[in-house]
């Protein structure tokens, strides 16, 4: 076994439960990195999409700093705007969404909006919705990545910016009036949820190597549900931690932050 | 006026008669549908040079109390140049409409913080705004926390399809999101029952500003523009606009653009001035020519940031005094900044093909 940092954790995790030959919708940054990993091993007909407007591109120029730069579009199928590839999203071409934000809650309903206070004066604003709110809504899986805090996995969030599964009531999203499936997976460094399909609500899957389910819902505000066949989390070999630190992000731009938890 | 945020008691999908949202009248932040359509009216459809200084372009269309559009995509292909003259020149109570935006916005922001009786923002129409991998925007952080500032957040697929159903002439657009979270309880969008399925859908308004400020890798001189690389939402946002401003990285002749009409993305009947000026996105990223100077970008950004955290204005001030009021044209700013930078830029975009001849 290697020594991995929290991030290589999350970046890794999120790579295994790409399918192949699917869509990926990627932010800046982890997401981007847990894409190319997967392409590279398990993966490789996934394809992803960029908001600011390129579908299936090589990213043979190294890590895009941005989902809009010249990197992002690199030798892509199909080039266009944000308006061609939301809508591609809302046509149903985009399998998973892959988000991150400040807070969520038992439903998989994200903030990434404000913290305290009030929307019109918020003690801590966040840059906003960007594609996040739109990827929730109309990919058709959304896989969220957030650090394992009891701040951040919340009963009530303060701002509700992309939708989960709401209230949990069963026809929330059909009444949202949005197009996918909702929440999937919620990867953090030290545990791996799912969501529970009669009550909605997140449930625990896989803990890190050491780690108790104790421990994880003592970093949880609400009451987790916990599977029954509960899973160690697979570690990533030196293979996966060389194409991480080598090929996806020889920069270091992401993988060489921490997580603050 | 501001807007009265209440929430309607857990009413959601489907806002009824009692819902705050159908009791007021639509306010519209730029013009009317109507009236954008009799700005285009009365336009010249000529095909003549539309070239314009930076200063004259923006003494003609930059006034007090407008609505501006702004192009590109965090800090992809963003009119800095041309944010760069609207400051300059001054421009009180504003409204800014965008997606995702960053440098451009901290730019208007900044400037509203340290020049208040010179340049002011009352709104913003937006999905995003912050530095992507850098971080947070510590201006906009500030301009909220002090209730500076009236934010209408959408997403980012909200603000562009409010762009296009501008484009295309109409009041509002359907979408597929927003429904279900909270921007639904807080935007100007509108939940409706489909009258085909009955299906709950999302309306958002359209959104004309009275001004959009684009930048675009080429255009002939009647403004048949020509962008490579992301779209982001320009081609909407010039259409939508009542006029348009458009600076381009290098001008291209008609001919050329007659040859290859497919790869014409704004034509020249939604520009009315166009500014040749290379590197008129730095220190963003212009595919095809130069990729970001995150030296730059951070130097501002920290610059904002202590802003923020201590109240020091110095540095931030010394920014704008050295690269803003300090400079006669955007040329001038340029000049500034090292040459070898441009180099580093330059190869970094990796030479993306485009076609330009």
């Amino acid at each position: 076994m290697s020594a991995y940092t929290p991030v290589e954790m999350i970046t890794y995790t999120g790579s295994r439960i790409l399918e192949d030959n699917k869509i990926v919708f990627v932010g800046t940054g982890l997401p981007m990195i847990a894409a190319m990993h997967a392409q590279l091993t398990h993966a490789p007909g996934l394809g992803m999409i960029f908001e600011a407007g390129a579908l299936s591109p090589i990213l043979d120029m190294g890590l895009p700093l941005s989902v809009g730069d010249t990197r992002a579009c690199r030798k892509a199928c199909y080039l266009k705007g944000l308006c061609a590839v939301f809508e591609l999203t809302q046509r149903g071409h985009a399998d998973y969404a892959f988000i991150g934000g400040a807070q969520i809650d038992c439903y998989g309903n994200v903030n990434s909006t404000f913290e305290g206070g009030s929307y019109g004066k918020p003690r801590t604003r966040f840059p906003g919705s960007g594609g996040a709110g739109v990827m929730a809504a109309n990919c058709e899986k959304t896989i969220i990545i957030m650090a394992l805090e009891k701040r951040r996995f919340v009963k009530k969030l303060d701002f509700l910016t992309s939708i989960g599964f709401g209230d949990g009531s069963p026809d929330y999203r059909e009444r949202a009036g949005v197009m996918g499936s909702g929440p999937y997976r919620v990867i953090t460094h030290e545990a791996l949820f799912g969501f529970e399909p009669q009550s909605k609500k997140m449930i625990l899957r896989e803990i890190a190597p050491g780690k108790t389910s104790n421990q994880i819902q003592e970093k949880v505000s609400f009451e987790l549900l916990i599977s029954p066949k509960l899973q160690p989390m697979r570690e990533p070999t030196a293979k996966d931690l060389k194409l991480l630190r080598h090929v996806c992000d020889p920069e270091g731009y992401f993988l060489t932050r921490k997580v603050d938890a | 006026m501001r807007m009265n945020f209440q929430v309607y008691n857990g009413l959601r999908f489907n806002c009824t008669k009692n819902d705050k949202k159908t009791k007021h009248a639509f306010e519209w932040w730029g013009p009317a549908p109507t009236a954008a359509r009799k700005i285009a009216v009365g336009k010249s459809k000529m095909l003549i040079d539309k070239r314009l200084s930076l200063k004259a372009a923006v003494n003609r269309y930059i006034r007090d109390g407008i609505s501006i559009g702004i192009g590109g995509f965090v800090n992809t292909r963003v009119p800095v140049a041309i944010i760069h003259e609207v400051i300059r020149h001054g421009a009180k109570d504003l409204t800014l409409a965008f997606q995702s935006n960053s440098i451009c916005a901290e730019l208007l922001a900044g400037a509203m913080l340290l020049y208040p009786q010179h340049v002011s923002v009352k709104r913003v129409e937006l999905a995003w705004w912050g530095y992507e991998v850098i971080g947070i925007a510590p201006l906009l952080r500030h301009l909220a926390a002090k209730g500076m500032i009236q934010l209408d957040d959408y997403t980012n697929y909200g603000m562009s399809a409010r762009f296009k159903a501008a484009a295309m002439g109409l009041d509002f657009i359907p979408v597929r999101d927003h429904g279900g979270s909270d921007m639904e309880r807080v935007n100007r969008g509108l939940m409706v029952s489909s009258p085909f399925t009955g299906r709950n859908t999302y309306l958002v308004p359209a959104c004309y500003p009275d001004v959009g400020l684009l930048h675009v890798t080429a255009a002939d001189i009647y403004g048949n523009c020509r962008i490579f690389g992301a779209l982001c939402t320009c081609p909407e946002i010039a259409l939508a606009s009542a006029h348009s401003i458009v600076s381009t990285e290098q001008i291209i002749s008609n001919e050329n653009i007659r040859t290859y009409p497919n790869l014409t993305e704004i034509p020249y009947l939604a520009v009315d001035a166009l500014i040749e000026q290379p590197f008129g996105a730095y220190p963003g990223v212009c595919y095809g020519h130069y990729w970001f100077d995150m030296a730059h970008i951070r130097m501002f950004r920290s610059a904002s940031d202590e802003f923020r955290k201590s109240g020091n204005q110095d540095p931030l001030k010394k920014y704008y005094e050295d690269y803003i009021f300090g400079c006669e044209t955007f040329d001038a700013f340029l000049n500034r900044i090292p040459r070898e930078t441009f180099e580093k830029i330059k190869q970094l975009d990796g030479g993306q093909p485009i076609i330009v001849e």
